[in-house]
Parts: C-alpha cells; structure tokens; sequence
C-alpha cells in the first residue's frame, strides 16, 4: 500500500511539476527530501530511546499494570462481554494503558492479543463481536496523554512551544473516545445479533 | 499556573518517576530495564528511516510541483465554509491509511507553515488524538479472523470526522 502511494506521489509531482514548468523546483525537494528523512529520524531518535526506556522501568515497577486496575471498573461499562466473562479484559486494560502514556508501539500487542483471546469465544467466528469492534473504534480514536512523538516533530520542526498543544490534543481525544464508546454501544444495542 | 503550563510538566514529571526507580528501586536493576527499553526504542526509530525516505521524498516532490498548493486554493472556499483550513487536506488524505506516511505530510506542514501556524496547530491535535484507521482495521481484526466488521467502519469513521472537526473547534479556542 506504501508502495503505491510512494508511486502516486512522485507520478503526480513529476507530471504536475513539468506541466507546472517547476521541474527545478521538483529536483531539489528530491534531494531536501531525503536528507530530511534522515535529520527527521535523527529529531526522533532521542526521544524514543528515552521514552521506550521510561516506559520499560515504569513496566517493571508494576506501575503500568497498577494503572491497568484502576482502569478496569471502567471498563466494564465499555466492554460488558469481556468484563462478564473476563475473556480478554487483562490485555484490554493494558492496551489502554499503555495508549495512554503515549507507547504506541507497545500498545498493538496486547490489543492483538486481546482481539486473539476474543475470537476463541467468538460464537460466529467470522462476525465481529460488540467488544472487538468497542475496542477497534476506541484504538483509532487514540487516546493518549503523552504524545511524545507528536511534540518531538514540533520541536524538531523550530516550535516555540512545542508542549501548547498537549491540553487542546487531551480535550480533543477525550471527547472522541467519548463518542468512540457512545457510537459503538448505541450501534450494539441496535443492531442486536441475530 | 495555568493548565497549559501545568499540561507540559507531566513529560518531565514521568521521566522523574522512572528517574526515581532507578534511584530508589532495590528489588531490581532499573537502569538495565530503562537500557533495554531504549535500545528497543532506537531499533524501532531507525527502522522507520527507509519507509520515511520514500514517502518524505514523495511528499516534498509533489509539494515542489506546486500541485498541493493549487489543490489547496481550489478547495479553500469550500473548506473555509465548513470551518476547516485548506492546508490540512494532504495530511488529512493520508492520516487514515499511514502512520509513516502521516509523519511526513505532517512534519512537511509544519516546515512549510512554521510549526506554531494555526493550521500547524490545528494538524497538530488532528495527529495528537486519531490513528491510522484502515490500518489499524486491518491489522487488528485480521488477528481475530474477522471478515464481517459489521457497524466497525461506519462508527470509526464517524469518529475521525468529530475528531477533525472538534479538533480545529477546540484550536479555534486555544490559539484564535
């Protein structure tokens, strides 16, 4: 898919640069490009050792797995299936949590491993269920209090204030996940499986 | 204080947390764990470095050819009446299908804008609070063997929508 899109950009900048008479313009942004990928790389390089490191220590202090329990009684009101029969609900609370501190990268395994142990109780194996879908639609909503990739590409793009927009990305994310949880249990409630 | 102040002392305050297990953890080595964690975390960051190269590359080409700018100024009436900035479109075409693919737009915004621009900053909450939606549906449910996704689609895109919206809202807010 990548690949694709890599062909549909350069075809459609070639072409549009030549017609546009900026073939100059075109043969620069391939060299600023990828010199920029590189110093990009670098700007992110940083912040992930340390971030990858805090987050290792924090795992291993058992505060990840703390914060996973004191998220768990509300997420029974979101996953009532997994919470009723606890199939999943572990790798569920440390998905979130894990979201939450902004480890992306972390994250994806213990949803996999969640959507893995609910498909082993899927009663119609190629439908899915409320919670698997509760849990996909709430993922792309991204709830997150760290964003540290996001505020790292600022820095490294010259912001004067790279943090001023953690409040506004908090509220906004919020309100999604919000809206995440209302969509899917309204749909679930609607449309009850036969 | 005021909470954007106090909003940006949560970073430092957990890498002092995990500073302070290191100082005051005995059950464990805990510098050990923060060493491995980072090693992981600079495998992970250089690993992004070829897919970056082409799509950076890509970006920044069709940027030069001068055919965002145009499409952006066609779309900017349209845009402008339902409350969005025109310079958003690229990174909001790509946002759903690519977390490489968004970085770049996202990082080539900020450099051609600054990164402190309303529409860097309205594409800054936008990046900050939704994901890779096609991805992640493909990912993840292929994990659980589902074919029929149900009303999953109809929900997350609904969801992205609110999330644009309320996100140049909320900047509109903040920074307007």
């Amino acid at each position: 898919m990548l690949g694709k899109l890599f062909g549909i950009l350069a075809g459609a900048a070639m072409l549009y640069g030549t017609l546009r008479g900026q073939g100059e313009a075109v043969s620069t942004a391939v060299l600023e490009g990828a010199s920029d990928a590189v110093s990009l790389t670098i700007a992110l390089c940083g912040m992930m050792c340390l971030w990858c490191g805090v987050m290792r220590v924090l795992q291993e202090a058992g505060i990840i797995s703390r914060l996973a329990r004191m998220l768990r009684p509300l997420l029974g009101l979101i996953f009532p299936h997994a919470a009723r029969t606890g199939i999943g609900m572990e790798e569920i609370a440390a998905n979130l949590s894990a979201n939450l501190l902004g480890l992306g990268n972390a994250a994806t395994p213990f949803a996999l491993q969640a959507m893995a142990a609910m498909a082993e109780h899927n009663p119609d194996p190629a439908s899915a269920t409320d919670d698997m879908i509760t849990l996909v639609v709430l993922n792309t909503a991204s709830l997150s209090l760290l964003p540290t990739t996001l505020i790292t590409l600022r820095y490294a793009a010259g912001s004067a204030e790279p943090y001023a927009i953690l409040l506004p990305v908090w509220i906004c994310s919020a309100a999604a996940s919000a809206v995440a949880v209302l969509l899917c249990r309204f749909s679930a409630a609607w449309r009850k499986r036969p | 204080m005021n909470p954007q102040k106090l909003a940006a002392l949560l970073v430092p305050f957990v890498v002092t947390a995990a500073g302070m297990c290191c100082l005051f953890g005995r059950r464990k080595n805990y510098f050990d764990a923060f060493l491995t964690g980072a090693r992981g975390g600079l495998e992970t960051a250089v690993g992004l470095l070829p897919t970056l190269s082409a799509l950076l590359v890509g970006v920044r080409m069709l940027s030069a050819s001068g055919a965002l700018h145009d499409l952006s100024a066609l779309l900017a009436p349209a845009a402008d009446a339902i409350g969005l900035p025109a310079d958003l479109l690229p990174l909001l075409l790509v946002r759903p299908f690519s977390g490489s693919a968004s970085n770049a737009t996202f990082s080539a915004l900020l450099k051609e804008l600054g990164p402190d621009s309303f529409p860097a900053l309205c594409a800054s909450v936008i990046m900050g609070s939704s994901d890779t939606l096609f991805y992640l549906f493909a990912v993840y449910f292929s994990a659980a063997g589902i074919r029929r996704t149900r009303y999953a689609l109809p929900c997350a895109l609904a969801v992205m929508l609110f999330c644009i919206f309320f996100a140049c809202a909320l900047c509109r807010i903040f920074f307007g």
